[in-house]
């Protein structure tokens, strides 16, 4: 959803990752290629030790190779699905159903294919009956399948935080702002008094012909105080507020924001005051 | 401003007004649009794992409390189980089985027995395993692996005739197909192990052994089954078979219990279940709890008996009896336990050191202008 016509108009710096080949380069894929090897190392290694003279709990054999073979697989199935779901920017229905979906399929279809009504069926083409059953219940198989498992997505974590914070791509900013939304960046039309402006440019609205004339725009109302004695020169912001017909307006006839009392007044409008019958 | 049918930034769609109209008028001209249905869209509310400050962090920091007693119950566990290794394979000169290592032939009927003392400095609780423990071995090699027939050893009568081609060339031996076929078979441990306990007033007691109770239930019960069904006689039910080359007796002497002879010997069924790993044990026999009172390996000397039958010298093997208690966690093996503390301190540390790094240099780049 991030292609959304607005946004990408809104941040046109999105479109550099592309133009700069970032992320399928070189670079990026032997980056892939450390991860992947690091993985081997872990997904092979660790249970390899761990189930060096091991046993089961009730005494029989643990460090077979039926046992084995199926420790790995599953260290691997949920190691790729945990990383899956970091790669995964929208979890949305679909895509957990999927990603959760595919976790039980594998067991569905592990428990099926080691049952025994397969071996029966067929017993040179499914010879490792019984495994599942007798291997996943014990404690120190699940131990090792979640070590194995964090132990395989902890320097992806790890590397993509320190890069996010560190350097931040464009892609992050965006998906940092997303997350927490600034506030909309305020549209604050530099005052230039629409004296400065002709008005004829904005041929489809009426213009700002009868300012012009009046006069009105080179005078300010009088809402500041002055004492007697001191006429108020130079900058005085806080009094002004446009009281003009056109002030206020924008072109197209509908009514700024109500933002417009905060503008600081332009260079234009330092002047003395003069006093002015009020409008 | 834009066309017609521009969706806005809450997904509320206005349709153009052509679009309206063709699909309600379904005229001649389809409309090769998709729905604008949020699933065909791809506008489904999705939720956004974003790696924030506020997730990484507490995340490293909990797996990192959560990783450290696990591992520390795990190694405690493992420390407190007691095992102990006896090597007789024979190597050394000063060895008892020195010379029964030596004068192995195949052919010869005398067994070599050897006997080798040790001792228990700690009393052995609850039911004690033996296991016999081959090194240098590599029950994982494939084509060993694969030389075995699954449906010859559950029982089935065309396989137990016609072993299939797997087992070649350990499948036919005098022009007679063998039961059972194959090279796992042929190389079964044949060793007998005994263990007397050297009374302090002299006698040696024999430790009794179990010997049931040793495989897995699937294996003995579902995988391997005799041919001619429940109850019949073994003997009729293998003949015109031959044993493998390298086996004393044939497969239906194995043992005089019923129930544990022919296919179905657990000795058989353990040694069928090869290793993953060079270096393995596999239960032998089990020594069973007397009562609550006693320990079931008293502390003293004890005696093991070898009737000296499997050869391993010709390959650098290694052979040896391990006794060992048990615990929730299987049989000794630190490992796991020191994996744990060292994942959990790591975690812990990189959480720390990211934190810090977060505070110094994270918030220089949060709220960066985003906008142009």
């Amino acid at each position: 959803d991030d292609c959304l016509t607005q946004r990408m108009m809104s941040h046109p710096q999105l479109y550099i990752p592309g133009q700069l080949n970032l992320y399928f380069s070189k670079k990026a894929f032997f980056k892939c290629a450390i991860h992947s090897c690091y993985s081997s190392l872990v997904l092979f290694f660790i249970p390899y030790a761990a189930l060096h003279d091991t046993l089961r709990e009730d005494g029989k054999d643990a460090a077979d190779y039926q046992s084995f073979a199926l420790l790995t697989q599953t260290c691997l199935l949920f190691a790729v699905s945990i990383q899956l779901g970091l790669e995964m920017s929208y979890w949305t229905a679909v895509n957990t159903f999927f990603v959760l979906g595919s976790l039980a399929m594998y067991f569905v279809v592990t428990f099926t294919m080691y049952s025994n009504g397969m071996f029966l069926i067929l017993p040179a083409a499914f010879p490792f009956i019984g495994t599942a059953r007798n291997s996943l219940n014990q404690p120190n198989v699940w131990l090792t399948i979640i070590l194995t498992s964090i132990l395989c997505v902890l320097p992806v974590v790890t590397y993509r935080f320190l890069l996010i914070q560190l350097c931040p791509t464009i892609n992050d900013k965006v998906r940092q702002a997303r997350a927490t939304p600034p506030p909309p960046p305020r549209r604050t039309r530099i005052r230039r008094t629409s004296s400065r402006r002709s008005g004829y440019a904005f041929s489809h609205t009426q213009g700002y012909g009868d300012l012009v004339t009046s006069g009105r725009f080179l005078r300010r109302p009088a809402v500041v105080s002055w004492s007697p004695g001191f006429p108020p020169v130079g900058r005085a912001t806080s009094g002004f507020s446009p009281m003009g017909r056109s002030a206020g307006y924008s072109p197209t006839g509908r009514p700024q924001s109500s933002k417009v009392p905060d503008v600081e007044a332009t260079s234009l409008q330092m002047y003395r005051a003069i006093k002015d019958p009020p409008l | 401003m834009l066309a017609s049918s521009y969706k806005d930034e809450d997904g509320h769609i206005s349709v153009s007004g052509s679009g309206a109209a063709a699909a309600a008028g379904g005229g001649s001209l389809r409309n090769k649009k998709p729905e604008n249905t949020a699933f065909k869209q791809q506008r489904l509310p999705a939720w956004q794992p974003i790696l924030t400050a506020g997730t990484v962090l507490p995340a490293f920091f909990i797996i990192g409390l959560i990783f450290i007693p696990i591992g520390i119950g795990l190694y405690v566990t493992s420390n407190n189980i007691k095992e102990i290794e006896i090597d007789y394979t024979g190597v050394d000169m000063s060895s008892p089985c020195f010379n029964c290592s030596q004068n192995f032939s195949w052919n010869s009927t005398k067994s070599c027995t050897c006997s080798i003392p040790f001792q228990l400095d700690q009393p052995y609780e609850s039911n004690v395993f033996m296991y016999y423990g081959l090194s240098n071995f590599y029950q994982n090699h494939r084509r060993y692996v694969k030389s075995r027939d699954d449906s010859q050893l559950n029982g089935n009568e065309e396989s137990l005739r016609s072993p299939s081609k797997e087992c070649e060339p350990y499948a036919r031996h005098d022009n007679k197909p063998i039961a059972p076929c194959g090279a796992i078979a042929n190389s079964m441990f044949n060793d007998t192990l005994e263990l007397f306990y050297n009374d302090p007033n002299g006698t040696k007691v024999q430790v009794p052994l179990t010997a049931t109770e040793i495989a897995w239930w699937t294996d003995k019960h579902v995988k391997f089954r005799n041919p001619g069904g429940e109850g019949s006689d073994l003997a009729a039910a293998f003949q015109g078979t031959t044993k493998p080359v390298n086996w004393r007796r044939p497969v239906y002497e194995l043992d005089s219990d019923p129930n544990n002879n022919g296919f179905i010997n657990e000795d058989f069924i353990v040694w069928m279940r090869t290793a993953a790993l060079p270096t393995f044990r596999k239960l032998y026999r089990i020594i069973q709890r007397r009562n609550n009172l006693l320990p079931t390996l008293p502390r003293g000397n004890y005696t093991l008996e070898v009737v000296y039958n499997y050869p391993v010298r010709s390959f650098e093997g290694r052979k040896r009896m391990i006794l060992s208690t048990i615990s929730w966690m299987g049989g000794k093996n630190p490992f796991l336990g020191i994996a744990y503390i060292t994942v959990g301190s790591i975690c812990f540390l990189l959480g720390i050191v990211l934190l810090i790094i977060h505070h110094k240099y994270g918030n220089r780049n949060n709220g960066a202008d985003v906008s142009h």
